[in-house]
């Protein structure tokens, strides 16, 4: 049987976008990971979402479906400058906030979300958040456990965003911000990649210099295959990655890249 | 083609693939810059917005080995890529690598860089490299294949993007791109002055793999002996420079199955140079 160029264009075209096709009727076919965060698995908040799986690719429109806060209050929390605040992914906010002292990242959001949707949240590691951001939390109810946190993780709102939002009632209370991070453009591209987050893998902690043996002592178990990644080891073997992670960032930071 | 001045036959071209060519080019482009423009709050209504990353089926050959080991993906690579790639293969069992030949945007970039060179060197252009370098060099590509694949599953990371010239070409406005990925890519868009595809022949890792099944696929070129005038039309048209009028069938694993050696095309004794299926009888 012969086949010209013809039939042969139609044949391409036709498995090719029928191959698409079928695969999204089935649900197979995802161009992005899911931007559904995994809910809590016991207690009061059972089956709620967890803020502590909120990820970088997460826009302020992901998190506004999931946890119910409008996108224009995440863009006046994190002082963002955007026609769009749906779109605004939340990987983005390390670049705004590149000269800051202390990480403003997806951590960052990450408690700005439990605070302001009362949510349980690790306390145990340094997490900061623009003055902006706490603001708006102080006129929401917190724990004075949670009000002493913030006071002590509030960093100024970025230089650049002067023209941003302003917060519509500033209430500056009697608990000022006692850490005051000085802007600095001393977190270099090579610390910012060298960040122990989700998608790390036990091969990139490898690779920044930290041995399997410190590894293995950090988990607590043998190290898996070092293509799995950390986040997802610790789900899996019931570990709090909250915990894990700044264990092994501490190790990564005393190697010199 | 000119015999003593008089011209003979006029040299048809499968003008379909052309129309072919330019459509996935301008959908990735397009799908591409809409990335681009979601990321910043805009968008083109009703088109796709993915990653250029989520529609290379490069990327799923990549993570075979880490979803066969830890079950998930390499960083950036999605179920899609993991599709197209096994619908890359089922095209390439059917006909050969189709995909290079008629649907990859930087091999359809290439043929347009090269239709200057033609212009320049005549019938100079595409031989300008020595037959026994450029074939040794034509295994160069199976060497990049490996070392992507190896570096790929022992890093757990995409490192080909920080070199690959596709992703340059559709992202070279973004901060995305790496430096090595734009000098690639101009390096291979100044050969192509000189080289019919310079990338797919030398370096195109997917090319390497899809390559591979010329020599089982279902539909293959085939030469009919008892009608070849034996012009070496074939051989002169084939962008891959294969010997075409030399085989009675093809297998080399360099064609791209783009049917310009075919009596469709460059042929000019009809059922001659054929895509066939079956054998000839």
């Amino acid at each position: 049987m012969n086949l010209t160029s013809k039939p042969l264009a139609a044949i391409i075209f036709v498995i090719l976008f029928g191959g698409i096709m079928f695969t999204t009727a089935t649900g197979w076919w995802k161009t992005e990971s899911t931007k559904q965060p995994a809910t809590f698995t016991e207690g009061e908040f059972a089956g709620v979402a967890n803020p502590a799986d909120i990820r970088g690719s997460y826009t302020f429109g992901d998190i506004e479906k999931a946890f119910d806060i409008p996108s224009s209050i995440l863009v006046q929390a994190f002082v963002i400058e955007t026609s769009d605040p749906a779109a605004f992914a939340v990987k983005s906010l390390e670049e705004i906030y590149a000269a800051s002292e202390f990480e403003i990242g997806t951590a960052s959001v990450r408690l700005f979300v439990a605070f302001y949707k009362g949510l349980p949240m690790d306390l145990t590691t340094d997490m900061y958040l623009p003055e902006n951001a706490t603001i708006l939390l102080k006129e929401r109810t917190l724990t004075p456990e949670q009000l002493t946190y913030l006071d002590a993780h509030t960093v100024p709102n970025p230089a650049a965003a002067s023209s941003a939002p302003e917060v519509a009632t500033v209430q500056v209370t009697e608990s000022a911000p006692e850490v005051v991070a000085t802007p600095s453009p001393a977190m270099s591209e090579v610390s910012i990649e060298r960040l122990v987050k989700g998608k790390t893998t036990f091969r990139e902690v490898l690779d920044w210099g930290v041995s399997q043996e410190i590894i293995e002592q950090i988990i607590g178990a043998p190290m898996p295959n070092p293509l799995t990644k950390v986040k997802d080891f610790c789900t899996e073997k019931g570990l709090d990655f909250e915990v894990i992670k700044p264990a092994l960032q501490t190790e990564v930071d005393k190697v010199k890249p | 083609m000119k015999i003593f001045g008089k011209r003979l036959f006029r040299p048809r071209s499968i003008w379909i693939r052309r129309v072919v060519q330019w459509f996935f080019f301008l959908l990735i482009a397009l799908i591409s810059v809409n990335h681009t423009l979601v990321e910043s709050g805009g968008g083109i209504p009703f088109l796709s917005t993915a990653s250029l990353h989520s529609l290379c089926p490069f990327g799923g050959v990549v993570t075979i080995y880490q979803y066969a080991t830890v079950g998930t993906f390499v960083q950036k690579i999605h179920e899609s890529a993991f599709i197209l790639m096994i619908i890359g293969f089922v095209l390439a069992f059917l006909f050969g690598p189709v995909f290079c030949g008629w649907v990859c945007p930087l091999g359809t970039v290439q043929e347009w860089v090269s239709k200057l060179g033609k212009k320049f060197f005549k019938r100079k252009f595409n031989h300008f490299v020595p037959t026994k370098l450029d074939n040794i060099l034509r295994y160069l590509r199976y060497v990049v294949l490996a070392w992507v694949v190896y570096v790929t599953a022992t890093s757990g990371t995409l490192i080909f993007a920080e070199y690959d010239p596709y992703f340059a070409l559709f992202n070279f406005w973004s901060s995305e791109v790496a430096i090595g990925g734009l000098i690639i890519l101009g390096v291979t868009l100044i050969l192509s002055v000189f080289v019919e595809r310079p990338w797919c022949k030398y370096a195109c890792p997917y090319g390497a793999v899809l390559g591979i099944t010329n020599l089982f696929r279902v539909f293959q070129i085939r030469r009919v002996e008892s009608t070849c005038k034996a012009d070496g039309a074939c051989s002169i048209m084939c962008p891959m420079n294969i010997p075409v009028d030399a085989v009675k069938t093809v297998r080399d694993h360099q064609c791209i199955s783009c049917l310009e050696c075919t009596s469709e095309a460059i042929c000019p004794v009809a059922k001659t140079v054929v895509f066939n299926a079956g054998g000839i009888k």
